[in-house]
């Protein structure tokens, strides 16, 4: 067990690390069928791990890596189902996308930088999905965000890019700060860093500490998963190849957040104060982004609202104090969203670099197989019954409707309205794209639309996953057999904590289902071929603001722009201008100009002319010469 | 000794002033290496002279040394004149101003 474990974390590290010292000098194809076969290595221990492990847990060390006095840090792993089930996920969407990104990249020299760095990405998301010891997970941790903020900032030479990876990267480290307080924390009250050992002693922690430390953890992975109000960054992060969104930014990283509350479940859920805050920010920053996604008109930005949108759901699965619901929902997200992306990047290459879903249309009849391919992922993210995140989304819902707080009655409200705009912006965005428009654009027509086959075909195990994820977890209540519920019921969280009976269950489960069919029907209407929503932006001037508001992502950024960029660079232009050129410079000048004055005396003498030089020198030995010579006449 | 100490002493002086003179007021560089040569061998006759006055060897001895540095020097400063007339052209030492302040 600990061997597979040791490869399936190490496989892309090694890969990674090849790529990085000799990769330039390796042919293309060995690059790319290293970094391929590492990660399809790691998928094949991962599955192997799950067989031998079966529901058994492990806590293995693999080695020490640096003891001071009784701080300890090793390298250990903590095998669980919950572990299993990511690794799986992490390692099977990896080795999709990696061989994607063989045909992504095909024009691309900087092939070698990619898939170095794509590796090591895979690596730290399996770090976090597995670490046991927290400072071994934070190595993780770090390791994806620095990954994600180089890749997205990949075509550096855009300006914009490198801005926006610098942004992703300075708002996560935001709440990676928490997160680390949160780790010292552990080690001065509990004397430990293992998830393990942390989740057996939770119990002693007093109330106070246990809401300052699940706050602490939440204000993490708020960061990690952008959340409100950190959510800024991920739109902006498309800014990157489609494979890395497609990896980073929706199935994994994103949603290591969740992960990270999912694994130290025994000390959120110590707090009540905690629970409701994860839960009321999660039904929030749902409704936000749905809303924000509705009105933004590039493909990418859409799918990257919708992410945070989707990732709110497993905080509210935890939230609500049910961890089975939100790794289904993670799981089942991860497959749809990277399908999503994925058909995102086949359409943007065919339509060489086309962003803009209002430009596209006329896509059914001229790429049928990508066609297909994104309405399972479409029909997967709107939770159009019986496919992909209906079930894991509606458990969600479920649990938190469960839950005896009347406060949790609103956030189910919440949740389910964002369902069913998660339909209305899915659709607007799958018929925009797809449909036949009258008004369409003849340039596309003429435009030759080839794109490598290997790279639509390779979607095609992520849209079965995606259409048959709700297998995985048939509920009960419809005859299913909730595989993933039995599978992840010994882990701490893993019965919801207030379920609801069976008959509610189905009733609330067909309403939804039939009210998201209904939004699809309307959807429909609104954006048909003969739609009037089809222009961009509306005529209308009322709908013309509403659209601008939502397109804006509700003026969030330029609020911070104005509230926290703003005041910080004028104070940056104080401290520049003022104390650092001001004072401390000019007084340095001074200083140097008063020593330049008293040596301006001393600057003739160096005329550069020997003979002056010896003329002074001979004239400075006769002085001292006199001097000796009178001293021992006069002193003898 | 026959030559009484004071004349040797008068005639490294002598020399002394005319390496001194030879090396401030000519400008060529080879003219300053003989000026500083001479310098060098007055100041060996006046430890010569000292020593045969007090009948000690150290002032021989140490005129040994003072021929080894003028040997030096000389070996080492026509190398320098040599290379600095491949670079520049001249030996003259007014123009070699690179260190002017």
């Amino acid at each position: 067990m600990k061997t597979i474990l040791f490869l399936l974390l190490f496989f892309p590290f090694f890969s990674g690390l090849i790529l990085a010292v000799i990769g330039r000098y390796l042919p293309r194809r060995i690059a790319e069928w290293m970094a391929c076969a590492s990660v399809l290595g790691s998928l094949l221990m991962a599955i192997l791990a799950f067989g031998t492990a079966g529901e058994k847990r492990y806590l293995l060390t693999l080695f020490d890596w640096m003891r001071v006095g009784d701080f300890s840090v090793s390298m250990s792993v903590y095998y669980d189902p919950l572990a299993a089930i990511m690794a799986f996920m992490v390692t099977f969407v990896s080795s999709l996308i990696h061989l994607y990104s063989v045909s992504f990249m095909r024009e691309d020299k900087d092939y070698v930088r990619y898939f170095c760095y794509m590796n090591l990405f895979v690596f730290s998301m399996l770090v976090i999905t597995l670490a046991d010891n927290l400072v071994f997970l934070y190595l993780g941790w770090e390791g994806v965000g620095f990954c994600s903020y180089i890749l997205i900032g990949f075509w550096y030479s855009d300006v914009v890019n490198a801005t926006a990876g610098r942004k992703a990267f300075i708002l996560t480290r935001i709440g990676d700060v928490a997160f680390g307080i949160a780790i010292a924390l552990f080690f001065l009250l509990l004397n430990q860093l293992s998830i393990f050992s942390i989740n057996d002693k939770a119990s002693s922690l007093s109330a106070g500490t246990a809401t300052l430390l699940g706050l602490l953890l939440f204000w993490g992975a708020v960061g990690k998963s952008a959340q409100l109000p950190l959510i800024v960054w991920l739109p902006d992060a498309m800014a990157g190849p489609t494979p890395v969104s497609a990896l980073i930014h929706a199935a994994t990283m994103v949603t290591a957040g969740a992960y990270l509350l999912m694994r130290l479940f025994p000390v959120i859920v110590l707090s009540h104060v905690a629970m409701t805050t994860i839960a009321t920010v999660a039904a929030l920053t749902g409704l936000f982004s749905a809303l924000a996604a509705l009105g933004q008109k590039d493909i990418k930005r859409i799918l990257a609202y919708s992410t945070i949108s989707q990732v709110s759901y497993m905080f509210l699965g935890v939230g609500s104090g049910d961890v089975t619901g939100g790794m289904d929902h993670l799981l089942s997200h991860a497959f749809f969203k990277a399908l999503l992306f994925l058909g995102a990047g086949c359409l943007i290459q065919a339509l060489h670099e086309e962003h803009d879903i209002f430009k596209m249309g006329n896509l059914r009849r001229r790429l049928p197989v990508v066609f297909w391919l994104y309405l399972a992922g479409a029909v997967s993210l709107g939770a159009i019954p019986p496919f992909g995140g209906f079930f894991s989304k509606d458990r969600i819902l479920l649990s938190t409707f469960g839950h005896p707080e009347p406060i949790y009655r609103v956030l189910a409200l919440m949740a389910e309205i964002t369902a069913l705009i998660t339909v209305l912006y899915t659709f607007r965005m799958f018929f925009v794209a797809f449909l036949e428009k009258p008004s369409s654009h003849e340039d596309f027509e003429k435009k030759d639309l080839k794109i490598p086959r290997f790279m639509v075909w390779v979607n095609l195990p992520l849209a079965i996953l995606a259409i048959f994820a709700a297998g995985l977890n048939f509920p009960e209540a419809f005859g299913g057999k909730a595989w993933l519920s039995h599978y992840l019921a010994s882990i701490p969280g893993g019965v919801p904590s207030f379920p609801v009976s069976p008959g509610l269950e189905r009733s609330m489960e067909i309403g939804s289902g039939l009210l998201n069919i209904a939004m699809l029907v309307m959807a429909y209407f609104l954006y048909r071929p003969e739609g009037r929503f089809l222009e961009y932006p509306s005529p209308v001037l009322l709908r013309k603001r509403l659209e601008e508001l939502l397109f804006s992502g509700f003026y969030l950024d330029r609020l911070y722009q104005i509230a926290l960029v703003g005041p910080y660079r004028a104070m940056a232009k104080i401290f520049w201008l003022k104390i650092d050129e001001g004072a401390v410079d000019d007084r340095f000048d001074a200083t140097g100009n008063s020593f330049r004055l008293f040596s301006f005396g001393l600057q003739l003498w160096t005329t550069g002319r020997l003979s002056t030089y010896l003329k002074m020198l001979l004239l400075g030995f006769t002085v001292i010469v006199s001097i000796l010579a009178l001293s021992w006449y006069y002193f003898r | 000794m026959i030559v009484p100490y004071g004349n040797v002493l008068l005639l490294a002086v002598i020399l002394f002033l005319l390496g001194a003179v030879c090396a401030l007021t000519r400008r060529n560089l080879l003219m300053i290496l003989v000026g500083v040569e001479i310098m060098l061998n007055a100041a060996g006759l006046a430890l010569v002279g000292a020593s045969l006055k007090w009948r000690l060897l150290d002032g021989q001895a140490f005129v040994l040394f003072i021929f080894a540095v003028a040997a030096s020097e000389v070996a080492v400063g026509l190398a320098l004149i040599v290379y600095s007339q491949h670079r520049t052209g001249s030996v003259n030492a007014d123009h070699y101003n690179l260190m002017k302040g």
